[in-house]
């Protein structure tokens, strides 16, 4: 079984001499001449700002993280029932029916509740929730959408 | 763990080893070739004339490029955490490669009295093996953008793993609907089934969910916001130069070989196709070429064609256009075949008109709906 995946094994070992190989033999015949400004991370002259400790971004990347998960996993059950579903036929089928509609409940819910939309909340919600004296810090969370 | 099965002699080992090597580098050869091609064929859209200086029609300007590259001054810079910016580069080209493994390209050649097969393995999880290696395609962009120590690079690789993942669904979905179709995980099992009709015919949503779900994977234009250089420098990349930018550069062209090659045997027949019985061997070689360069084409095309799209276009594109399409894709695909087995073959038909009945009277009655939505108001721009 596990002989199938011997010529993979040798692929992999190929691909990493080869990544390394180039990296070393480039890091040897290369000119090296750094300098300070040279060095420095790509900015428009400036001496650039880290983005602030803790890194935080908007919390649609995590909802997409989340999300993504959720339905990877959807994708990852499908494919036993793929595998075999000619064998168990229409039981399989009205099964899979069900648990497809059940995650569809909850992608209806996570759409309409806003989740799948990248841009900022609807000017209705905007207004339930006006700018208050947090303003200033939340400006300081970089965005990076 | 990795134990050779019992009977494989020096002999064995040595076409094994052939093999993989010679794979390799074909491999590298192709992408060598494809970028010659995506330049050529982009000058020849616009009428320029392309690279024509390094040799015949400029064919050899990658490699030019490759080893001017090879030559340059690697710098690392001062924030950057040293050794994951050192690896990210070859992490991000090797799950390229390895996805390649499992692509038949011909039927295969006997040479002293063994058969080598045209296809490094050939897994009986053939297709889960795509996808994994695609889900570990997205470390190499997250660790360079995070390791450089910039903030562009960091603002593309976060911007390009929500991307990733999120298009990977629709692609996983399109990948289930092929797999329930011909009713194997294994590719050497998918390309023989598509012995009468090409799975792009009856599979067809499918296939095009997966060349857009493609061209997000491999960060192409249209989707190419993690490198929209307008906004972000270079993307995950900005930091990297000399040998190391040329691996990521030929970790993209693998990919985009990868994924060609992923359409043409999942969708488009594989090696199958007609020829004469002479060099029998050589015949499926030249027809998976002939197909995945007529894939890459139309990729490369799109890209000139297309303008880069909004990111958060891009977002709900994936979330709220793919996957409900794959989804229902998948349901339909199994009620097709499952459905006859039970019922027989006209209960089949009386249920596709009902649905294509209903879906008559849904978008006939969309107009009623539709005005409510507006008037509700979206974000008015």
């Amino acid at each position: 079984m596990l002989s199938e995946y011997l010529p993979i094994a040798v692929l992999a070992t190929l691909a990493v001499l080869f990544g390394v190989a180039s990296l070393g033999v480039s890091a040897l015949l290369r000119p090296n001449r750094p300098t300070r400004a040279k060095l420095a991370p790509y900015e428009c002259g400036i001496e650039p700002a880290r983005l602030p400790a803790g890194e935080r971004f908007p919390v649609k990347f995590y909802v997409v993280a989340m999300l993504f998960i959720i339905f990877d996993i959807e994708t990852i059950f499908l494919f036993p029932w793929a595998v075999g579903f000619r064998q168990l036929g229409l039981f399989g089928l009205a099964e899979m029916a069900v648990f497809i509609a059940l995650v569809f409940v909850a992608y209806v819910y996570v759409w309409k509740s806003g989740g799948l939309d990248w841009r900022e909340p609807a000017p209705r919600r905007a207004a339930a929730a006006p700018p208050t004296a947090l303003e200033p810090e939340a400006r300081e969370v970089v965005r990076a959408g | 763990m990795l134990e050779a099965a019992p009977e494989m002699d020096w002999l064995d080992w040595i076409l094994l080893v052939a093999r993989v090597v010679v794979v390799f580098f074909a491999v590298l050869i192709s992408v060598m070739l494809l970028i010659w091609m995506e330049r050529k064929v982009a000058a020849d859209m616009q009428t320029r004339m392309g690279p024509m200086r390094a040799g015949p029609r400029g064919v050899l300007i990658t490699l030019a490029d490759g080893i001017k590259l090879f030559f340059k001054e690697g710098i690392t810079p001062t924030l950057a955490d040293r050794p994951v910016y050192l690896l990210a580069p070859v992490i991000a080209m090797i799950p390229a490669f390895l996805a390649f493994a499992v692509i038949p390209f011909g039927t295969g050649v006997t040479l002293f009295g063994r058969h080598v097969p045209f296809q490094i393995a050939d897994l009986n999880v053939g297709i889960l093996w795509v996808l994994a290696m695609g889900s570990l395609m997205v470390y190499g962009i997250v660790l360079a953008g995070w390791s450089s120590g910039s903030n562009y690079p960091l603002l593309g690789s976060i911007r390009s793993t929500a991307q990733m993942i999120s298009y990977e669904v629709g692609m996983g979905l399109a990948l289930v609907a092929v797999l329930m179709y011909s009713g194997s995980l294994q590719m050497s099992q998918i390309v023989a089934s598509q012995d009468r009709v090409w799975n792009a015919i009856p599979q067809f949503p499918a296939f095009a969910i997966y060349l857009i779900a493609g061209l997000a994977e491999t960060n192409r234009p249209p989707f190419d916001l993690p490198e929209a250089e307008t906004e972000l420098v270079a993307g995950y990349f900005t930091e990297y130069s000399g040998i190391k930018f040329a691996m990521f550069y030929l970790g993209e062209y693998v990919n985009l070989v990868v994924v060609s090659s992923i359409a043409v045997t999942l969708f488009l027949g594989g090696w199958r196709g007609p020829h004469p019985s002479f060099v029998a061997w050589l015949w499926p070689l030249l027809w998976f070429i002939a197909k995945v360069v007529a894939v890459v084409y139309l990729y490369i095309w799109v890209r000139l064609t297309l303008p880069r799209i909004r990111y958060d276009r891009l977002m709900s594109f994936g979330w709220k256009f793919l996957i409900p399409i794959g989804l229902l894709w998948v349901l339909a695909t199994g009620a097709v075949v499952v459905l006859p087995d039970v019922y027989g073959k006209g209960a089949l038909l009386t249920g596709a008109l009902i649905v294509v009945g209903a879906i008559l009277v849904a978008s006939l009655l969309w107009p009623l709906i539709a005005p409510r939505r507006q008037s509700a108001g979206e974000t008015p721009q």
